[in-house]
């Protein structure tokens, strides 16, 4: 039973970070109908962002998070605007958008090792590794904060598109780009704002991640890979559908060793990322557009 | 090139292959390579060919796929195992690596149903479980610690001429399939598969074909490519970064064209021999930068930017020769 | 339409042999005229995963080869020559490693080779010097596979990972026979899957096993290298209610999975991340509450340096060099793969490759790794077998030598005082 609750919570925390990290990908793809390859590279400069607020100016990574989402959001206006914005839209665009950003994301990283070199670095703040008393159980407080962060981005994610004029219009075009110009959407302008806040979230997952793992410029593949099986579970372009997939994986993942060794629990995802893509394309929950 | 159905390769084409392949096989003397030349031109044969193969699909039939270090590494370590189990001829051992690989590329068979950005994630997939798999395969390929093959610097030396046997029947068989109706019916699943179904054209058979193909090959060259180094190791060889060498090659010296897999082969090569050793801390960034150029300004590539400079030669050649002012 | 866009094939192929040439133009290496002085090359992972011991032990073969060239040089024959070494970059990437090693031996034309940092680089790259035939002398590559290839031009400085599992072990065994460790003990040993976690783990199973029933192994798992999220792992570890905690890991999953141990409220009585654990960095990011009492197994350590020797002498060179930084086991490593190289080059009077290969096979020199000797036995492929010593993180910020006696620096703790009784 202790083992059952001690799975359960493990799987809880990890679905969590599993979630920030790929709301991001999630949105873009749902409304651009682009897959941001670079978002392993954004993950990585929002970690080294929240990494040198926190060793130059002491600035904590919780309270960080409006200025790396500013900067994040600004840095996927400026990749909007340079490149992807280029790019032939519709399934032409598809591999050409990948291999650009997929560059994008190689760029990234050189300008990383030349920042930071290629030690490896990590946050390391008070409460790193404190922990709560729970059900006989510990659990992390920074873990915690980071399920309480990929619970209220969603919300927040949510109110935004169904609240705010530029909510709806952002569902809008995602729904059929071409009647929203006629009835007067500045589309291009919806795509970079769209791109922007795909990026920023990126950057809060960096950020959240540094607070666990530590990093290098090589940091984001991993996490690049996740995201992409948790939003092709949860159908692509959907952004509930990615929050219940992120639980999904993580359950699998951390369930698992139960039955594997450990070494392959992490083979599990991409399985599974395989089977939905053939046998359900529309992912778990079916295909719907930013519902 | 418009004949859909060429009864013969023209002659000036075949020709200038021939003679094209035979000036590499003799090469070696004539310029009288360094055993490091030697090494490296060797190598180049290998990535053209695995480039060449993975256009097949990637160019022609629009299917980008980013696992294919998971037919690479088939190929290899099937070869490898053989050449460790007993006097079995390298030749036979590389070709049987292949044959593996190619059915074993059937195993992604049912992704090919997917198009676009889904066919690639699903590789993704695909290509990362099965490094994950093999590395923890200790029987089959060493685990981690990998597979040493042992050290023949004969036959190292002469795997120049398979490299480069491999990579003129790949390029061969490249224009074959472009100047053919085959060719015609993968451009059109490129284009759309659905419409391509309604004119009568099997898109899974053929995706299959070219799947199985492109597998063998890159198997191949898997093979070759453990004969090289003598050490192979399953988290290098299935790794998710050989995948994309694969396509950086070919996207940046062209998707989809003849040439184009193989100059970018040669560049790959060239970057990360002289790059690399002079500018260490830029040759990440430079690919990238290189790769975001081609897309925006010359989806074609390095073939593409030739071609252009041909075109803008002749043109600037023509009125020259008619004023007879330079 | 394609036709305008792709050249034909007729002129492609002459433009691939063009282009091919263009690879092909290196420059000849310099023909075998009276040396004027000793050529080494190198590659080592600047960048990559790597990156940060590449730097270090670029700082061991460069301490080396300036301290050779401040006496003049190597006496070579009755002539001093000075020693030159270009160091390259091989990204932490296998085939980049190769072929910048036949970069350097066929094309810049250098008489010997020092090795790169981590054991699948030097097993893929020690191949380039037996193709050739050239004394490789690495202290990087420290599982033992590499050295049962019969290799005959491979020489390693570092001592097997084995030997690491197996000192834990012993110094393990002697608390166990003074009570202070229950018997049997309950291990769980988690080791990264590469040939380094590999080598760890034989040398802690095979101990077990000789045991007699000492010790009973309890989890066995292995973990990728960069793994992300252990707590599942560690969930496993708890739920088997282990007395010892015997990891390998690289710095950055040491950190990650320490920090995922210490908040999880994991304590064991013996806490090890095998050669992880007295690091500045590793400190840094967990807290040196955290670090306390954890265990490390190294090939050299800067303690070595607080008895008069040689040891001593290296710490003082490198920290005057370095504004007081201490060095850790890869400069030492390095340096001494080095300085084997430079002793078999005077001692064959010759830069002739069979020569120096000879004396190095033949080597045994003082040295300032423990046990105080450094040879090549051709029993063990030529890799060198010098004990580890084990170090003790205290909350002094100290990191003592614990094990073996005979290089202690003090006393170690054998069930960790952090954990409540």
């Amino acid at each position: 039973m202790e083992r059952f609750i001690d799975l359960s919570l493990s799987a809880i925390m990890l679905a969590g970070l599993y979630a920030t990290m790929a709301y991001g990908l999630g949105l873009i793809y749902g409304v651009l109908r682009v897959v941001n390859l670079a978002h392993g590279g954004v993950i990585m400069a929002g970690a080294y962002l929240g990494w040198v607020l926190f060793e130059r100016w002491g600035i904590d990574p919780y309270l960080a998070l409006p200025l790396v989402i500013v900067a994040s959001f600004g840095l996927g206006i400026l990749m909007y605007r340079l490149l992807v914005r280029h790019l032939p839209r519709g399934p032409a665009g598809g591999p050409a958008s990948l291999l650009l950003l997929f560059g994008t994301w190689l760029v990234l990283r050189n300008v990383a090792y030349l920042l930071f070199t290629g030690n490896d670095q990590s946050i390391r703040t008070s409460y790193s590794t404190a922990s709560v008393p729970f059900l006989g159980t510990y659990v992390s407080v920074n873990r915690l904060a980071v399920l309480g962060v990929a619970v209220i981005l969603p919300i927040l994610l949510q109110l935004l598109l169904k609240k705010t004029y530029t909510g709806r219009a952002i569902r809008a075009v995602a729904q059929n780009a071409d009647s929203c110009t006629l009835v007067g959407v500045d589309v291009e302008r919806i795509y970079a704002l769209t791109f922007g806040i795909g990026t920023a979230l990126a950057g809060v997952a960096g950020l959240l991640s540094a607070t666990i793992f530590s990093f290098n410029p090589g940091f984001g593949s991993g996490e690049l890979l996740k995201s992409f099986v948790v939003v092709v579970l949860g159908g692509l372009g959907s952004i509930l559908g990615v929050g219940l997939a992120a639980f999904i994986l993580a359950v699998v993942e951390v369930f698992a060793i139960l039955v594997l060794p450990s070494y392959l629990t992490s083979a599990v995802g991409f399985v599974m990322l395989v089977l939905v893509l053939v046998l359900r394309p529309g992912g778990l929950f079916g295909h719907r557009v930013l519902g | 090139m418009s004949a859909a159905t060429p009864a013969l390769v023209p002659l000036r084409v075949a020709a200038g292959f021939v003679v094209g392949v035979a000036l590499l096989a003799v090469a070696p003397w004539i310029l009288d390579f360094t055993p490091y030349s030697h090494n490296l031109v060797t190598l180049a044969f290998l990535l053209i060919s695995g480039a060449v193969a993975w256009n097949w699909m990637g160019g022609f039939l629009g299917q980008v796929s980013f696992g294919h270090a998971a037919l690479f590494g088939m190929g290899g370590f099937v070869s490898a195992r053989l050449l460790l189990s007993g006097p079995v001829p390298a030749p036979l051992a590389w070709l049987v690596g292949g044959l593996v690989a190619g059915v074993f590329s059937l195993g992604a068979h049912p992704a090919l149903r997917l198009r676009g950005p889904y066919f690639s994630i699903a590789t993704i997939g695909l290509g990362e479980s099965v490094r994950l798999i093999f590395t923890y395969w200790e029987d089959f390929t060493g685990g981690s610690s990998g597979l040493s093959l042992p050290i023949d610097p004969d036959m190292k030396h002469q795997l120049y001429w398979w490299g480069l046997g491999l990579a003129a029947i790949v390029v061969g068989m490249s224009w074959l399939m472009r100047h053919s109706t085959f060719g015609l019916q993968l451009l059109a699943i490129k284009a759309d598969v659905d419409a391509a179904g309604d004119v009568g054209v099997s898109a899974t058979f053929y995706q299959d074909l070219v799947f199985v193909l492109s597998g063998a090959v890159v198997g191949v060259s898997g093979g070759l490519y453990a004969s090289y180094f003598s050490f192979i190791e399953p988290n290098d060889m299935f790794g998710f970064d050989r995948s994309i060498a694969f396509v950086l090659m070919t996207v940046i010296g062209g998707v989809g064209t003849i040439l184009g897999p193989v100059l970018g082969a040669i560049v790959f090569v060239l970057l990360r021999q002289y790059l690399l050793a002079s500018y260490p801390d830029l040759y990440l960034g430079l690919y990238g930068t290189l790769l975001i150029f081609i897309i925006l300004f010359e989806p074609l590539g390095l073939a593409g930017l030739l071609g252009r400079l041909a075109r803008l030669a002749r043109s600037w050649r023509a009125p020259a020769a008619e004023g007879g002012t330079p | 339409m394609r036709s305008r866009s792709t050249p034909t094939p007729c002129r492609s192929a002459l433009l691939a042999t063009l282009l091919l040439s263009l690879v092909a133009a290196a420059p000849r290496a310099a023909g075998a005229a009276a040396p004027t002085k000793v050529s080494l090359g190198a590659t080592l992972p600047l960048t990559g995963a790597e990156a940060r011991i590449g730097g270090f032990f670029k700082e061991g073969y460069e301490l080396a080869v300036e301290e050779a060239n401040q006496k003049g040089g190597l006496t070579v024959g009755g002539k001093k020559l000075p020693v030159t070494l270009s160091i390259l970059d091989d990204t932490t990437t296998q085939a980049t490693a190769v072929s910048l090693a036949d970069r350097l031996v066929n094309s810049d034309g250098v008489d010997f080779l020092l090795g790169t940092y981590s054991s699948h680089l030097v097993e893929a790259q020690s191949t380039i010097g037996e193709q050739n035939r050239i004394p490789y002398v690495n202290g990087g590559g420290g599982a033992t596979k590499i050295y049962k290839r019969g290799f005959k031009y491979l020489f390693g400085t570092i001592a097997p990972v084995e030997l690491l599992g197996t000192t834990l072990m012993s110094w393990i065994d002697v608390q166990q026979k003074a009570g202070k460790l229950p018997r049997p003990a309950k291990i769980a040993l988690l080791w990264e899957n590469t040939a380094h976690g590999k080598d760890f783990r034989k040398g802690v199973s095979d101990f077990a096993a000789k045991s007699g029933g000492a010790y009973q192994i309890s989890v066995d798992e292995s973990f990728p290298l960069d793994g992300k999220d252990f707590s599942a792992l560690l969930g496993k570890v708890k739920a088997a209610n282990v007395d010892l905690f015997l990891a390998d890991a690289h710095l950055p999953d040491y950190i990650t999975m320490h920090r995922q141990y210490v908040a999880a409220g994991l304590c064991h009585k013996v806490v090890s991340y095998g050669a992880r654990g007295s690091e500045k960095g590793a400190v840094d990011a967990l807290g040196q509450e955290n670090v306390n009492y954890v265990v490390s197994g190294v090939w050299w350590s800067a303690e070595l340096g607080k008895k008069p020797g040689l040891a001593k002498a290296f710490v003082e060179l490198f920290t005057s060099k370095h504004q007081g930084r201490k060095p850790e086991w890869f400069q030492a490593l390095a340096y001494e793969s080095a300085r084997a190289l430079f002793t078999a080059i005077e001692q064959a009077g010759s830069l002739d490759r069979e020569a120096v290969r000879a004396k190095l096979a033949a080597l045994k020199i003082p040295s300032m790794l423990p046990g105080g000797t450094l040879e090549f036995p051709a029993s063990m492929g030529q890799q060198a077998q010098n004990p580890f010593v084990l170090q003790q993180n205290l909350p002094d910020r100290t990191s003592p030598i614990i094990f073996p006696p005979d290089a202690a620096t003090g006393t170690g703790i054998a069930v960790n005082p952090r954990c409540p009784k």
